[in-house]
């Protein structure tokens, strides 16, 4: 029904595409990113971890700060319960063991099942869902594994996107002096950038809602961290021009074009600035 | 194997601290017979897994079960993983 004054929070909030302003969660969750259904990731995930998921969010489910919706399962098959229109299959990965039900409504589905036998490793791409707290899998695919390299790749696989979320996640909150040099996870709606608003504390993340942060960034990052700290020693301070940037580069052993290069950058951020031409001072706030 | 009693992944030299437990590895089989696979472990260690072996048994091949002692596995579940395979990534 339409109101009878134009409310343009009303006209613009999508028509359902969008969540309205009703159902919106604080806007200062980092994971915002993830209600778009564009950014939802595929997080490969071992059935303990799946396990120990805790409820939060708007999906109701989020692992280290991560929506999750869609998974990847790797593991062996322990039980199959066929049943007219489903199929359900125990896939067991060393961690534990989780239900993974397939829906069979065409031919192509019953082949796919047909094709899965106990004791066979599996790969499994699915949505997790929780009934009365029992995590299940609703799959969309289940593949037999043909090469076991397979099972060795997903662990890692799990391994690196969990260390990726917790340790972007420690950055934020905990460890203002830590460089990171994990480069860009695809998977994953959740990307660092950094903040340099704060000379005294050196390095500190805020989320950010991209994901199309590239390793020159990260270069750019390390790098700046390496000449503010040259730049912040008394030594340089007690110079009264500054220090060229041809200093910089012979002691930190960096190209020169870098080395001025990451100092624009820094002194466009306020954290150094030039007293005469090529030579720059820490601004000692 | 279920959620109380996982397998924890070994090699040679980790199976010493899971004796008694449930524990699961992948050995490159040198010789076999019809109670037990020798094989060596990703980390180059000789172990013995006893048990029934699938017929035929591939070069590599997963063994779960339970550590006898730090050189011996009592298999339950065993799993051909074929003629090629990353041992030294699993050891990782």
């Amino acid at each position: 029904m339409q109101s009878n004054e134009f409310d343009g929070n009303a006209a613009f909030s999508g028509g359902g595409f969008m969540p309205s302003q009703a159902t919106q969660t604080t806007p200062d969750r980092p994971s915002s990113a993830s209600k778009n259904s564009d950014a939802r990731c595929l997080l490969p995930l071992t059935v303990k971890q799946l396990v120990d998921l805790s409820r939060g969010g708007e999906s109701d489910i989020s692992i280290e700060g991560v929506d999750v919706n869609n998974i990847v399962l790797v593991g062996k098959v322990s039980k199959i319960d066929n049943a007219v229109s489903e199929c359900t299959f125990r896939v067991d990965d060393g961690t534990g063991w989780v239900e993974c039900t397939k829906w069979v409504h065409e031919h192509l589905d019953s082949v796919e099942v047909d094709a899965i036998s106990v004791g066979m490793y599996v790969r499994v791409y699915g949505q997790l869902k929780s009934i009365h707290s029992r995590r299940t899998v609703h799959t969309f695919s289940i593949r037999p594994v043909t090469d076991y390299n397979e099972i060795t790749n997903h662990f890692i696989e799990c391994i690196y996107v969990h260390f990726y979320n917790t340790k972007m996640r420690g950055c934020i909150n905990t460890q203002p002096g830590m460089t990171n040099s994990v480069s860009g996870m695809t998977a994953q709606p959740q990307v660092a950038n950094s903040n340099f608003g704060d000379p005294g504390k050196g390095y500190s993340y805020e989320a950010n809602q991209t994901s199309q942060y590239n390793n020159d960034e990260e270069q750019i990052r390390a790098l700046s961290s390496m000449v503010l700290q040259y730049l912040r020693q008394p030594a340089c301070i007690a110079f009264e021009m500054g220090v060229s940037s041809v200093v910089v580069a012979r002691e930190l052993n960096i190209s020169v074009d870098k080395v001025r290069q990451t100092l624009d950058f820094l002194a466009s951020e306020g954290l150094v600035y030039t007293t005469t031409d090529d030579y720059f001072k820490f601004t000692d706030a | 194997m279920d959620v109380s009693s996982p397998a924890a992944f070994v090699n040679g030299g980790l199976i010493r601290m899971h004796v008694g437990r449930k524990v699961r590895t992948v050995l490159q089989a040198t010789r076999s017979d019809i109670a037990s696979v020798i094989g060596k472990s990703t980390d180059g260690y000789q172990l013995v897994a006893k048990g029934s072996p699938p017929v035929p048994l591939t070069s590599y091949v997963e063994v779960i079960g339970v550590a006898e002692n730090e050189n011996t596995i009592r298999a339950e579940l065993w799993t051909n993983f074929g003629d090629t395979f990353g041992m030294l990534f699993y050891s990782i």
